[in-house]
């Protein structure tokens, strides 16, 4: 078979009216703009949203123990050593969802603009989605206390079983919420990558790729000694 | 300019050039419903855009850019109920909407088929644009614009070939 001639199709192209034949009504062009964007950046922001919520009603089930426990100085140091961590971690999120890229009509050339979202995951959301899977342990942390609470009416004493069981589970709720995360917004953001690879072919940009998912484990190896170190801490103070 | 008339001009722009609109949702989206998400999308943005718009540029121009922006971003959530691959359906037909030409049927199955980067520099090509045009859209120099657009060329020619 002949090889087709793509020049000679330019003309027909320019000449379709196929398209014509279907119009967006005005209706259709208000719809769409009441609606919200599904862009990756509100992606982040969403997330972030859901995770402030998320420690906002820790923190507050939090100084429910600190109300339930009153006169247990231990309970009261570790708690507000949480909650601080908690203030730290919403004042991190807050930060980070002010820094969130704006949307694409801000930026026209493509490159930029997926440079722009791939190295603000990189360098800067991805912190959030460690610190983001913290209100996973954190929950099962405080729903251990309760529980504590109401079925012996005090923090009974703990023995290296229960130490290992309830460490475990929250460095398992831990890793359960980071992977989770990670692993959606890799998969979102591996897209943008490969139009960034696709742009570059064979320049340096893969370099960069390689280099950002170097630091990602080196975070990840930080993030895992601080929480394990965070919970040999507070399984001291409680005991 | 109030609001109302800016408002008024931007609906009037949209509608004068909405075939593109459908031509990059053709090339990017498979089923009616993603097409239409991406619709909505590019709408979106071309309005937050719009007023930054100085007219320096053609309008459809500006919009191409907008919407070749809106279209590469767009990403795919990763999940079981969702479609996460990323190779176009060869079953995926523009005419069953449009009364397309056959020719332009098949251009249209073809740059389906093409790259997401490969496929903007293919459809900036098509409406004429100049190379330092669409470097400037992609971001990369006037060079690399005709290495793409050969190599974009001679794999659309491979694939229509088949399809034919």
């Amino acid at each position: 078979m002949k090889t087709p001639d793509i020049d000679s199709l330019k003309s027909a192209w320019k000449k379709e009216k196929g398209f014509d034949n279907l119009k967006l009504s005005e209706s259709d062009i208000e719809k769409f703009l009441k609606r919200k964007s599904r862009d990756i950046t509100q992606l982040f922001k969403k997330g972030l949203i859901i995770d402030l919520v998320l420690k906002g009603l820790t923190g507050i089930s939090l100084i429910g123990i600190i109300i339930l426990f009153t006169g247990n100085s231990n309970i009261l140091i570790s708690m507000l050593l949480v909650l601080a961590l908690i203030l730290w971690s919403i004042w991190f999120q807050v930060k980070m969802y002010r820094n969130i890229p704006s949307d694409v009509s801000s930026e026209p050339v493509i490159r930029n603009s997926l440079e722009k979202r791939i190295h603000f995951y990189h360098e800067n959301y991805v912190k959030s989605l460690y610190i983001g899977a913290l209100s996973n342990a954190l929950i099962f942390v405080s729903g251990s206390l309760y529980y504590f609470y109401f079925k012996y009416g005090e923090i009974r004493p703990l023995d290296l079983t229960d130490y290992l069981v309830f460490g475990g589970a929250t460095l398992i709720a831990f890793i359960f919420g980071a992977a989770v995360n990670i692993g959606q917004m890799n998969f979102q953001v591996k897209q943008l990558e490969s139009c960034l690879q696709e742009i570059d072919e064979d320049s340096i940009s893969e370099l960069t790729l390689k280099e950002q998912k170097n630091k990602r484990r080196r975070l990840l190896f930080i993030m895992l000694l601080a929480l394990i170190s965070g919970l040999l801490l507070l399984a001291y103070l409680i005991s | 300019m109030t609001q109302e008339r800016t408002d008024k001009h931007f609906l009037e722009l949209l509608h004068r050039h909405q075939s593109i609109l459908h031509k990059i949702c053709f090339a990017y989206c498979k089923s009616p419903t993603d097409r239409e998400d991406l619709q909505q999308e590019i709408v979106l943005q071309l309005w937050k855009s719009y007023p930054s718009f100085q007219g320096k540029s053609q309008f459809s121009t500006w919009m191409y850019r907008v919407a070749l922006n809106t279209a590469i971003n767009r990403t795919t959530k990763a999940g079981f109920l969702t479609d996460s691959s990323f190779t176009p359906d060869p079953s995926y037909d523009p005419e069953v909407d449009y009364e397309l030409s056959e020719e332009i049927r098949i251009l249209h199955r073809a740059i389906a088929q093409l790259r997401k980067v490969e496929k903007a520099i293919i459809l900036l090509w098509l409406e004429e644009l100049s190379y330092r045009e669409i470097a400037e859209t992609i971001g990369i120099t006037e060079k690399n614009v005709s290495v793409k657009i050969v190599r974009a060329k001679s794999r659309l020619a491979e694939i229509i070939k088949k399809l034919q």
